[in-house]
């Protein structure tokens, strides 16, 4: 065999075994973010729950600071947003959802014993209840990317439904329900 | 005479292969009716049965969630623009249970929790191509309520692998981005 006919051949394997170690790579990958006690940061020693990300927002719930509340993480800027008139100390929260644009956060929120759906505007600082004309437990909000459409759970009808609302606070005109 | 029996021999037979069919086709009918009226119920976005954590796709035209319809428990995608569900083949199986939805802006893609070997895993459905894929396997720690960002890059989630739920990502890297 001709040097030069070798050397192309072994140049040749090179590459396809770079390109399967390359391919091999490029699969799932964990990004953690590194644990701050004094609670500015993601993640802190208290409970971070029911996280969910748009594209450059993370909102979830935490504990951190003694009772449970809605936070939002700026991933490219990584840090906190402040979230002002959100939330208080009488509201237990929980299941926040944000739109892409990151300014329509809702959330189930539940104060002396009435559940509701709120829908915080991050723009006007306003909270707001969707769900004040419907007596029933109302849970797991969530929003799509748009903003434009809200979907909870309701026990209105005896077993837990699906109902669909838009952001102005009107149900969705579809039917919905078998009866 | 041997003629005569041989042409009523034929016709014994045309007889009963046309009331075979005749049933045949009475039965189908029958079936069909029946397959019809039990669908009815199960065909509304709500059953009279348990129907939770919805999610909407990006563009609010699509809504995952978990339903105990049918006997069983899966999950569901509705399209509320056409009225109508989506068919998912190979996601809901007979031997595990998923739930958590969360679907990408066209729902292109879904990820959910599913009990896969005894331990719970976070896996991705991609529609297009009808495939599992299990996105938290050799993942060391309780893991739940995954979420996709609307393009399906990112894949945000709870693990308790810190002694206390903390909040982890999943970078899926290259992939066909689900942008409308």
């Amino acid at each position: 065999m001709k040097p030069a006919v070798r050397s192309v051949l072994a140049v040749l394997i090179l590459a396809i075994a770079l390109s399967i170690l390359l391919i091999s790579c490029s699969g799932p990958q964990y990004l953690s973010f590194p644990l701050d006690p004094s609670g500015r940061s993601l993640n802190s020693p208290y409970a971070e729950l029911s996280p969910r990300s748009v594209s450059q927002y993370l909102v979830f719930v935490s504990d951190r600071a003694g009772s449970q509340d809605v936070y939002v993480y700026d991933l490219n800027e990584r840090k906190l947003l402040d979230l002002p008139e959100l939330n208080s100390l009488d509201m237990t929260v929980a299941a926040p959802d944000i739109s892409e644009d990151g300014r329509y956060i809702v959330f189930a929120g539940n104060r002396q014993g009435k559940s509701e759906i709120y829908l915080y505007d991050r723009q006007l600082y306003k909270l707001r209840s969707l769900t004040s004309n419907l007596s029933a437990e109302v849970r797991n909000p969530s929003i799509s990317a748009d903003g434009d459409t809200i979907a909870f759970e309701s026990n209105a009808q005896g077993q837990w439904d699906i109902f669909i609302y838009t952001r102005a606070g009107d149900p969705l005109d579809i039917s919905t329900n078998p009866r | 005479m041997v003629e005569h029996s041989s042409i009523a021999k034929r016709f014994q037979q045309w007889i009963g292969l046309s009331i075979g069919l005749i049933l045949f086709v009475f039965l189908m009918s029958c079936q069909q009716n029946m397959a019809l009226a039990s669908s009815d119920s199960s065909n509304s976005l709500n059953s009279l049965y348990a129907d939770e954590q919805p999610a909407l796709s990006g563009d609010g035209r699509f809504i995952a969630y978990v339903s105990n319809r049918n006997g069983t428990r899966g999950i569901l995608l509705f399209d509320l623009k056409d009225q109508k569900f989506i068919d998912l083949p190979r996601l809901n199986r007979p031997d595990a249970i998923a739930e958590s939805p969360s679907i990408s802006n066209t729902a292109r893609y879904i990820v959910y929790t599913a009990s896969d070997r005894g331990r719970a895993d976070i896996q991705l459905y991609d529609r297009v191509t009808e495939q599992v894929q299990v996105l938290t396997a050799g993942y060391r720690g309780w893991v739940r309520h995954p979420s996709i960002s609307p393009d399906g890059r990112y894949i945000t989630f709870e693990t308790g692998s810190n002694g206390q739920w903390d909040i982890e990502i999943i970078d899926r890297g290259t992939i066909e981005l689900d942008v409308p």
